[in-house]
């Protein structure tokens, strides 16, 4: 992943002739962490495209505001984040079911975008009941994992917390799957 | 934790099952950018179309307050000439006080003229009253 000069490109925003050349060079650097980011919630090649355009979408918009409180990515995370939620919501109310973390898993097989075996098509759907923020965590901890101070940076939750709800995932998951057997 | 569990949840943690192709990242910076752009291409449009609708909006409610004055005007004007006819057809009291209230007592306890009047303006007789008073129990024969 190439590296990015955060004072720079804060410097760089700020000055409306470079601003647009510095956002491109932050969507060319943070695009594809964020897609992954985001398919943890929303499980789906299309609806994650359409979330991560939104998501750059807002930031552009919110580009002024940003003073560099936090990472450029902390920052793209969380918008990200929310825009992945509020699609939940969007497609919980179109398909009017009750669970605003329901993700169809049949889906994933008819998925071309999925790359696994039956196992891995199992967990994918044991991964697919956690609510979204328990789904973020483990997938950040069993797939890329990350170290609990790294997640708690990102998504602004202390350790402590993370650490009990990654502990509860693995529960849920297990017993999903004791179910399946 | 059965061996099948064991092995989906491995200590050392999974590899995420989905794969999109590189083309699709390669690309994805252009097409951000051009979404971008258009967008920025809308918002223009509609600061340019902003004060059309709120100018319209203000003759709006600018004819809504012009009629609301008209209406109030013409109410109170039709209040104004009703009340000015209505006391040159009352008669003004010509008595004292005490007389008008003889006056009064004189009228209500007046038979003779007061109820042939209001018979006939009711279309009832002297029978039909006969007949009413009995059927209350308050006359017997």
């Amino acid at each position: 992943m190439a590296k990015i000069d955060e004072q720079d490109i804060l410097k760089r925003i700020q000055d409306p002739q470079s601003k647009r050349k510095a956002f491109e060079e932050i969507v060319n650097v943070y695009s594809r962490q964020l897609y992954w980011k985001i398919h943890y919630v929303v499980q789906n090649h299309d609806d994650t495209d359409d979330v991560l355009q939104n998501t750059f979408i807002k930031a552009w918009r919110g580009l002024d505001n940003f003073k560099g409180d936090s990472a450029i990515f902390t920052w793209l995370y969380r918008i990200a984040y929310n825009e992945s939620i509020t699609f939940l919501k969007q497609k919980k109310q179109m398909s009017s079911i009750d669970d605003e973390d329901f993700v169809e898993q049949a889906s994933f097989v008819a998925d071309e975008y999925f790359d696994g075996d039956n196992t891995q098509q199992l967990l994918m759907q044991a991964v697919s009941t956690l609510p979204a923020k328990q789904r973020q965590v483990f997938c950040m901890k069993y797939f890329e994992d990350k170290k609990y101070e790294e997640i708690s940076d990102l998504v602004g939750t202390s350790v402590g917390a993370l650490k009990a709800s990654y502990h509860i995932a693995v529960e849920k998951i297990t017993t999903f799957i004791k179910s399946k057997e | 934790m059965s061996t099948k569990n064991n092995r989906i949840l491995a200590p050392e943690g999974g590899r995420y099952p989905f794969k999109v192709s590189d083309e699709y990242f390669d690309n994805l910076t252009a097409r951000i950018m051009e979404q971008i752009d258009s967008v920025e291409q809308e918002v223009p449009a509609k600061v340019e179309e902003a004060p059309a609708q709120s100018a319209k909006l203000f003759s709006i409610h600018k004819n809504r307050r012009r009629n609301l004055w008209f209406s109030t005007i013409s109410i109170a004007a039709s209040l104004v000439l009703i009340v000015t006819v209505a006391l040159k057809f009352i008669p003004t009291p010509s008595s004292t006080p005490v007389e008008q209230q003889k006056a009064e007592t004189t009228v209500q306890y007046t038979p003779d003229n007061y109820n042939e009047d209001l018979m006939n303006y009711t279309m009832v007789d002297n029978v039909d009253v006969y007949y009413y008073l009995a059927s209350e129990g308050d006359f017997e024969e």
